[in-house]
């Protein structure tokens, strides 16, 4: 049995086709996947991103824990302070990326992948420091996405002493809704400027409504997984399971950038030498030339040869034609390359674009 | 929400349980073919059609593939839902994919088709059969 975020019978109310995304039974659109994708690049769009895990990890010691699991330096992080990592195992296999916010030098926000969440924790767990305390807060956080450049309008007259005029990309804080306590960060996985929003389950579901009544003069539609897939696809953010997975290392993945701690850290020796050397594959950009839509496993051709496979692949609403990441050896194409995706047996020519598609509008 | 959204069923037509529509000239010789309502509905967005090009002129069977449709989020084949010999290919809903989104039953066919074996409309459901199956679940 797939589980039902608190906004299951919301969804249903407003038309959303159910399916089933990591045990999870959400929206994979209401109206048209292009019409909710579009709507976030001009205007705003709302997302249940309720599936997704959240711990906590405070206590004396917890920055030393994190920088003992993340290739990535926490020196960066302030109070209020989110930022991009990814934890990997001895090998230097991705088991998740994540999002860590920092409440204060030991106190910890994570959010994990909803497929990943139990295997996360139990990495976690493993790997514990004595006097850090892990808990799971994922049953009792509900989680709504309002992306879009009209976002902040829209915001701002549910949460008007929130101060997001001073909430700069990356930061967060807290405002209140109900009686309870809202975490609002300044993230988003869509390319466009946002807001993701934490919070209790039960007010949810108020909070959903009431975004989605005040939105209403900006033009603020639900937006289904459809279109959280290819914005994120066009804005080139790699997804676990497609991009990231175990037998992938973050520089292979082309994150090299958050590969950046001069710490020791599970797997630091590998991941070091291979920013330093440059890895085996990478992921590069293809865009369709003519006709025809890449997906996920697609084998990609270099003059005649095999050079990797499609991670992601779809339809960019944006640049009306096939977009798709790749993985490929190393040294075999670069920008403006001419290879072949093989689309049905046949070779459909696509050009190695730079990353991203599309530029973060912030 | 639209509740008629993807029912629309038309008289005159002939249906498949995998959503294909066969509407056949009156003396039975020439069909043409397509998706239902109920099938553009379900696949979303269309966003790329491929006709089989190698079935122009030749002879296909019944659940022969005649197409792919990409949808926003995935591929699917179309069968043809009689046998014959294919005399065109509707390039219109090539160039312009949502065509089939827009106008399933007309401007969004995909192929005609001359019948080779007439008797094979026999056991494809009438637009009441159609309509009984859709409310049954499809």
């Amino acid at each position: 049995m797939a589980n039902k975020t608190s906004l299951y019978d919301t969804h249903v109310r407003l038309g959303g086709r159910m399916v089933d995304f990591a045990g999870w039974e959400l929206p994979v659109q209401y109206t048209s996947a292009i019409d909710e994708h579009m709507a976030v690049r001009t205007n705003a769009g709302l997302f249940d991103i309720s599936h997704m895990g959240e711990f906590s990890v405070k206590g004396k010691g917890s920055a030393a824990f994190l920088a003992k699991l993340i290739p990535t330096s926490l020196s960066k992080l302030t109070d209020g302070k989110g930022m991009y990592s990814c934890i990997c195992n001895k090998d230097g296999g991705i088991i998740d990326d994540l999002f860590i916010f920092r409440i204060a030098d030991d106190d910890f926000y994570l959010v994990v992948n909803a497929g990943t969440r139990e295997k996360d924790f139990k990495w976690f767990k493993s790997n514990l420091d004595s006097g850090v305390s892990l808990e799971d807060l994922s049953d009792i956080t509900a989680k709504i996405d309002i992306q879009g450049p009209s976002s902040k309008n829209i915001l701002e007259k549910v949460f008007p002493r929130a101060g997001l005029d001073s909430l700069e990309r990356f930061h967060f804080t807290y405002s209140d809704f109900m009686g309870r306590r809202v975490m609002i960060s300044n993230t988003g996985y869509t390319g466009e400027a946002g807001y993701e929003l934490f919070i209790n389950p039960q007010e949810c579901v108020k909070l959903w409504d009431i975004l989605l009544e005040k939105g209403k003069p900006e033009s603020l539609i639900p937006c289904g997984l459809a279109a959280r897939d290819s914005l994120r696809l066009e804005a080139c953010y790699s997804l676990y399971g497609h991009e990231l997975n175990e037998q992938v290392n973050p520089v292979e993945a082309s994150l090299s950038w958050i590969v950046n701690s001069d710490e020791k850290y599970i797997a630091s020796d590998i991941l070091v030498n291979a920013k330093k050397e440059g890895a085996a594959r990478k992921i590069v950009c293809l865009e369709i030339r003519d006709k025809g839509i890449p997906r996920e496993g697609y084998r990609v051709e270099y003059e005649g040869s095999d050079i990797g496979h499609v991670t992601s692949g779809g339809y960019s609403p944006v640049m009306k034609k096939g977009i798709a990441m790749a993985l490929v050896k190393s040294g075999t194409v670069k920008t403006g390359s001419d290879a072949d995706i093989i689309i049905r047996d046949k070779k459909v020519g696509a050009t190695v674009v730079k990353r991203p598609f599309y530029s973060y509008h912030g | 929400m639209d509740a008629k959204k993807g029912k629309e069923v038309r008289d005159g037509f002939m249906y498949t349980d995998k959503h294909e529509w066969v509407k056949p000239d009156k003396d039975l010789k020439t069909a043409l073919c397509g998706i239902t309502d109920f099938a553009q509905n379900s696949l979303g967005d269309i966003v790329f059609v491929e006709l089989s090009s190698s079935i122009l002129d030749s002879s296909i069977k019944k659940s022969d593939v005649i197409a792919v449709v990409e949808s926003a989020k995935a591929a699917s084949d179309v069968y043809s839902p009689v046998s014959g010999q294919v005399l065109e290919l509707n390039t219109v809903i090539e160039d312009t994919p949502d065509t089939v989104n827009k106008s399933p039953y007309d401007d969004g066919w995909f192929v005609k088709i001359e019948l080779s074996a007439s008797d094979e409309l026999k056991k494809l459901m009438t637009p009441d059969q159609y309509r009984e199956f859709l409310a049954s679940g499809g």
